[in-house]
């Protein structure tokens, strides 16, 4: 009898488990699918909200509204926490309100997330700028450079270029800036403002050559481009074509009235384009008479310096180069000058030293010190 | 022969035993079956179900908070000041008609429910409970009550655990373990942090280890989890900065967090232990609107400009944890979010405590870090880690969950080297808790609701008696099995115990009485062994590190019982009886 209810309980206890099993199974599957419906709606509406939040947010980024943006999108965060866009977007919004630190866990989460994101490698780089991490920036700008970027890919990789330069510049690392804009000349279009913009920072990396070429390149197609032609004239200067500077300095001057820097430097040019006895294609004439004037400059220039009296001076000295001056000056006149050219060159080496000597000792130099200084850097060597 | 000390273990010679293998050898599909659906398999497999049940239910939960926090409060981030004051205002009022009439033990967070269950009510909780926590909680956390959603999801987990218990007839310790069963599966789906779970219920509400009940805990948290993370995604609850430990000398600051952490759960807990009982002796009527003025007062401090202290705010510890608030502000946050969760509390409104501990915690952690970085800012300080650390803190010494603090930390940052930072803070905060507040919030408050469960941390901290203290040194001489029966019957007289023992070879032991012998020697075998004369001699041994109530599950069959070295189970440390353990009892009663 014991044996048949144990016979009878087994029975029932082996139905009875794979049924429950079933049962539960059955159970699980239907909630979870009430439960996927449940969420369907919750992330419908989610979404919605997150939408709408973000929406008003880029809205108050773009009017710069930056302390709404960043409420608008944490907001859209509530609704989708992981939305890379309006983490993006956040992190934009709180770098506009100075909370750098905050911006930076968001960028550095997302920089793991998507370490090839261009916008991430900028933003990070920029604070990495601001806060002086300059290795930090420097690594983060290369990695926004080799990126991937939405939309114009070559715009955005030209534009991030630029602006590591900017920094480079800006941390008087002139040799690797020069490298950037070599790298840069060979992205950029023949848009005339890329090419002035080209130039520009050829001229602070004090690239002369390459920004010379660029502003051509620039006035190519576009010629009434003021800046590039200031820009070519300062070059121009620079490097000592004079002849060139006061070409591309007359047309920004005329085009531009107001530019006193350039008018300025191209008084300068003129001077020195006036003042030089030793340039090519003057009669001797007028180079005896470009010389004597020279030296009655350097003359004034040393008297102005005040020469102290007392024991014989060394002859690098002001009062040196007076008495230099004082016994060389009886033989200078225009005639002697015509007769003998060697006597030119000594005479305007007795000028060029003059002028070098006194330039860091006597005070600022007149128009006319200053252009034969410049005469005198332009002939060095020769 | 070590299975000998096994108390679950049969003893040799006797019937069936364990009985373990013997369904395994036998391949019949009936047999199989009743392999696999063992009850103590089906439970597994039950712990399954129920971490799926659980885990739908705190998704649904969590899908709920949400639309109530929409729907009452509104869906931006800034909230208007009247909606504000009103609606926690009204949330109150309908929850507290809920809870009179409708669901009245929904009240409390739901950990001491949860226990309740397992120690009183043989894993009973009805399912109304769950479905009024589910209701009443929502509504508080949604409506801005600074409660928190893990408490009531542990209890909605065992509720649903307790419900499927039931249905399936599951005997009656099996029902006593289900509940800690679904709170696991609750809790790990709340915080989506199933390792914090597991040690959290098996610190605070089951209080041991068992290889029986962890197998169980693990699955239904696990599954839990997974059902949570396909609903909700697998983010961690913050965004978690980059966490470390900068320099060593930086153990001072967190040793002052730790302090102030301590103090800070101190008051926490001291304002719950006078203030609840406060509000409970007040008139019944008065039960109607207390979480109405709770709701009221919570509103004010969030239209006043701390709207932050509002709901779990697990939103504003992550903002904490990345450096959006100064010192000072964090500061005032903390001290707030303490004042609204004690409001929320003690009128009596459904909801968890664990999220605000947390804020309170990320807070000061956040100012103790924002503060080191104003006064010595040529130093590097990272706010978020302590941040981190500071939830750990509070965890520690407001919940006395020393063990889970430290893990849920680990969990939550991913990071583990920070574990020295949150060993010195939480130690501290623990250490200072204790001292200030002997009494653990959780024993408070079943002390309060005029139960008495099993204090968790009193069970930790309890001596207990093992075998060396009462076994005691034998003064008879030890029969070897060789031995003849008549020689051996010659130590009968002398001795002064009923039994002698005989050590067995290889090893073992077994205990003879005087009128076994005697009887021996009357039926003529004197010159047989003691091993063959009698043929049923062995008995059970004793290591000294046993508990001392291992002994009495044998003495009651055996009256003598030897005690034998670990490392040599024929050399005899000493004996112990039933009497030797009832004085040891009673001198323990005296000390």
């Amino acid at each position: 009898m014991a044996e048949e209810v144990k016979r009878f309980d087994l029975s029932l206890h082996l139905k009875r488990e794979p049924v429950t099993l079933a049962v539960l199974t059955g159970l699980a599957v239907i909630l979870f699918l009430a439960v996927t419906g449940l969420s369907h709606t919750y992330d419908a509406q989610r979404a919605s909200l997150a939408s709408e939040w973000s929406t008003r947010g880029t809205e108050d980024l773009k009017a710069q509204s930056f302390g709404l943006a960043v409420t608008d999108f944490r907001t859209a965060l509530l609704y989708s926490r992981d939305n890379y866009s309006f983490q993006l977007s956040l992190a934009e919004a709180l770098i506009g309100v100075n909370h750098t630190d905050e911006a930076y866990a968001y960028l550095i989460n997302l920089w793991d997330r998507e370490p090839e994101n261009g916008q991430v490698n900028l933003e990070l780089a920029r604070i990495a700028a601001g806060n002086g991490q300059t290795e930090r920036a420097l690594r983060y700008y290369h990695d926004a450079i080799y990126a991937t970027w939405p939309g114009d890919q070559e715009m955005e990789r030209r534009n991030t270029r630029l602006e590591l330069i900017d920094l480079l510049l800006r941390i008087d690392a002139r040799t690797q800036a020069e490298s950037e804009l070599i790298a840069l000349a060979a992205n950029v279009s023949g848009d005339p403002s890329q090419q002035a913009h080209l130039g520009e920072l050829f001229l602070r990396a004090q690239d002369y050559d390459r920004a010379l070429d660029a502003f051509r390149l620039s006035l190519k197609s576009d010629r009434q481009n003021q800046a590039a032609m200031a820009g070519a004239g300062l070059a121009a200067f620079e490097l000592g074509k004079y002849s060139v500077a006061q070409r591309y300095l007359r047309q920004a001057v005329s085009v531009a009235p107001g530019d006193t820097e350039s008018a300025a430097r191209l008084k300068t040019t003129e001077l020195v384009l006036q003042m030089d006895p030793l340039r090519q294609q003057i009669s001797a004439a007028e180079r005896s008479r470009i010389a004597v004037a020279a030296f009655a400059v350097a003359g004034a220039r040393l008297k102005t310096c005040g020469i102290p009296g007392g024991p014989a001076p060394p002859a690098n000295s002001e009062q040196g180069l007076a008495q230099q001056w004082a016994t060389l000056k009886p033989q200078i006149s225009e005639r002697a000058l015509r007769r003998s050219p060697d006597l030119v060159n000594t005479t305007m080496d007795m000028v060029f030293n003059i002028e070098r000597q006194t330039s860091g000792r006597c005070g600022a130099p007149t128009e006319a010190d200053n252009a034969l200084l410049l005469i005198a850097k332009l002939h060095e060597g020769n | 022969m070590d299975t000998l000390s096994n108390p679950n273990t049969a003893m040799p010679g006797e019937v069936g035993g364990d009985g373990v293998s013997a369904p395994i050898l036998d391949h019949t599909p009936d047999s199989l079956l009743s392999y696999v659906f063992r009850e103590d398999r089906f439970f597994l497999i039950l712990s399954v179900f129920i971490g799926i049940f659980s885990g739908l239910a705190v998704v649904c939960f969590r899908f709920a908070i949400d639309w109530c926090r929409i729907y009452l409060l509104g869906s931006g981030a800034q909230l208007s000041p009247w909606r504000l004051i009103l609606m926690p205002t009204l949330a109150g009022l309908v929850i507290a008609v809920l809870v009179i009439h409708v669901f009245p033990l929904a009240r409390g967070s739901g950990v001491n429910q949860t226990k309740a269950a397992l120690y009183i009510y043989n894993g009973y909780i009805p399912l109304r409970t769950a479905v009024g926590k589910f209701i009443t909680s929502a509504l508080a956390i949604g409506a801005g009550f600074s409660l928190g959603p893990e408490d009531p999801s542990l209890q909605i987990g065992a509720c649903l655990a307790s419900a499927l218990g039931r249905r399936m007839h599951l005997s009656r310790d099996r029902m006593r373990l289900i509940a800690p069963v679904g709170a696991a599966a609750g809790l790990a789906a709340a915080f989506n942090a199933p390792i914090s779970a597991v040690l959290f219920v098996i610190e605070e509400v089951i209080g041991r280890w068992t290889a029986g009940i962890l197998g169980s805990v693990v699955l239904s948290a696990v599954s839990s989890v997974v059902v949570m993370r396909w609903f909700l995604g697998s983010e961690s609850l913050f965004r978690i900065p980059a966490v470390e430990l900068q320099r060593p000398s930086e153990l001072i600051a967190y040793s002052i967090l730790g302090i102030v952490g301590g103090l800070a759960s101190v008051a926490l807990a001291s304002g719950i232990g006078v203030l609840r009982p406060m509000c409970k002796k007040l008139r019944p009527s008065t039960q109607y609107y207390q979480p109405a003025v709770a709701g009221l007062l919570i509103g004010c401090i969030a239209a006043l400009g701390a709207p932050q202290v509002m709901g779990a705010g697990y939103v504003y510890m992550d903002e904490a944890m990345h450096g959006q608030f100064t010192w000072q502000f964090l500061v005032i946050l903390a001290v707030l979010k303490i004042v609204a969760t004690l409001l929320s509390f003690v009128s009596g409104t459904p909801g968890g405590m664990f999220a605000p501990t947390l804020f309170i915690g990320a807070m000061f952690g956040a100012a103790v870090g924002e503060a080191g970085h104003a006064l010595l800012p040529h130093l590097a300080w990272s706010p978020g880690t302590y941040a981190l650390v500071g939830m750990g803190v509070l965890f520690a010494g407001f919940l006395r969950a020393p063990m889970t603090s430290v893990f849920m930390v680990l969990e939550v940052s991913g990071n583990y080297s920070i574990i020295v930072p949150v060993i010195v803070a939480n130690t501290f905060a623990y250490v200072i808790a204790r001292t200030l507040q002997p009494t653990p919030i959780f024993d408070v408050l079943t002390r309060q609701d005029g139960l008495e469960l099993p204090s968790m941390e009193e069970q930790r901290e309890e001596n207990i008696l093992r075998v060396e203290d009462a076994m005691r040194p034998l003064t008879d001489p030890v029969l070897e099995m060789e031995e003849l029966s008549g020689w051996a019957s010659q130590h009968v007289d002398g001795s002064k115990e009923d039994i002698l023992l005989v050590r067995l070879q290889p090893s073992g032991w077994a205990g003879v009485s005087k009128e076994e012998l005697e009887a021996t020697i009357k039926e003529g075998k004197t010159g047989r062994t003691l091993e063959s004369a009698l043929a049923k001699l062995q008995i059970p041994y004793l290591h000294p590190d046993h508990p001392l109530e291992m002994a009495l599950r044998y003495l009651n069959r055996w009256p003598l019982l030897p005690v034998v070295s670990r490392a040599d189970f024929s050399k005899l440390e000493g004996v112990i009886t039933e009497r030797d353990v009832l004085e040891r009892y009673r001198d323990f009663g005296g000390e």
